[in-house]
């Protein structure tokens, strides 16, 4: 069978040989590029130019690691619709707590707030938040660490920390 | 060779995450920073680049739908935070990112984390002087040796768009050197 396989004129072979080998369509057409981009790239530097500090790569796992940890109690996830509500509770809470107090030079019951959150809780927009904390950019805080709902309600709940809340407001605005 | 499958799963699993994202930066920070190195050229610029890109894999993970690879998908956001980097950089300096990454380039005679010879330095310049996906082409195909099928998965090109963009990048930079050492 090999022996009579012939070829035609085109370089196909005829028809009545089949040798079952196949190759991708235009690889012929494409084969003199190919060999004149091999001569190209053989002309070219091909080493690593670049270096790096010795232990970069043995201390990079570490620091990203470091970096994407989660730091408790320092950043609220404030793009979690859900927990807008809460989040401006706190924020309206430092706020109303702070201006009520200085202006009016009277002291507010932790009553009276979780009074006042209780009446307003529904009509507290994401920008009363923005506008509480007019010095934070939220673009930049880490959205992968959120304070439960669970956590901020418990800690609302208890007067102690309302108290500590009003205590620490009234200390800021007066300095 | 790494269980890809796997690996998202438990990067996708809050009690799992962390680990599975010390496997992934073991697996892939080489790869990935070497990719940034050759788009944004300097040492400190790139380590700040792959900072970038891992944590927006961590923050972006929980999304990743699998629709293409894991590593593809890796490589894109590289890809977008190095020339988001080299275009903001140009903003900055009111400059166009030709002359940016020119600058870039010519800052290299300078660069302690830089050892390549004229012959090297004229080839960054030339490589330089090359349009955005050329340039990327240039890169992943001759240094990285990846496929074309590869190059094609992260920079969604086709494979024959691939092959006519490295010819002529390959020509390009044969010329320009031909012209810089005659």
């Amino acid at each position: 069978m090999r022996e009579n396989a012939k070829h035609t004129q085109d370089g196909k072979l005829s028809e009545d040989i089949k040798t079952g080998f196949t190759v991708p369509e235009n690889y012929f057409k494409g084969i003199e590029d190919n060999f004149l981009l091999n001569l190209s790239e053989k002309k070219l530097p091909k080493n690593n130019v670049f270096e790096i500090p010795k232990t970069y790569f043995e201390e990079f796992d570490d620091h990203i690691i470091e970096k994407i940890k989660p730091k408790k109690g320092k950043l609220i996830n404030f793009k979690k619709i859900k927990l807008i509500p809460v989040a401006a509770t706190v924020a309206l809470i430092i706020f109303f707590g702070a201006n009520f107090s200085f202006n009016n030079n009277s002291e507010l019951s932790s009553d009276e707030i979780v009074n006042w959150v209780d009446v307003n809780i529904n009509t507290i927009s994401s920008d009363d938040i923005a506008f509480a904390f007019t010095d934070l950019n939220f673009d930049d805080m880490n959205p992968y660490f959120t304070i439960e709902s669970e956590d901020i309600i418990e800690s609302l709940i208890n007067s102690d920390d309302i108290d500590f809340i009003i205590e620490h407001a009234n200390i800021n605005e007066i300095n | 060779m790494i269980d890809e499958i796997a690996l998202v799963k438990e990067l996708q699993n809050i009690q799992t995450k962390e680990k599975a994202f010390r496997i992934l930066i073991k697996e892939y920070k080489e790869r990935l920073y070497w990719h940034i190195r050759k788009i944004v050229i300097s040492h400190d610029d790139a380590d700040d680049v792959l900072q970038n890109t891992f944590i927006k894999i961590f923050k972006g993970i929980d999304n990743f739908k699998q629709d293409s690879k894991l590593y593809s998908w890796m490589y894109r956001i590289a890809t977008n935070e190095s020339i988001t980097f080299i275009n903001k950089r140009a903003r900055e300096r009111n400059i166009d990112i030709t002359e940016m990454k020119q600058e870039l380039v010519s800052n290299l005679q300078s660069d302690r984390w830089f050892s390549g010879n004229d012959i090297e330095l004229i080839l960054q310049e030339a490589v330089a002087t090359l349009p955005e996906k050329q340039q990327l082409v240039f890169n992943m195909k001759y240094f990285d040796h990846m496929k074309y099928q590869e190059i094609s998965d992260i920079l969604e090109t086709s494979v024959g768009g691939l092959k006519a963009s490295y010819f002529h990048a390959v020509k390009k930079i044969e010329l320009y050197i031909k012209k810089k050492t005659h």
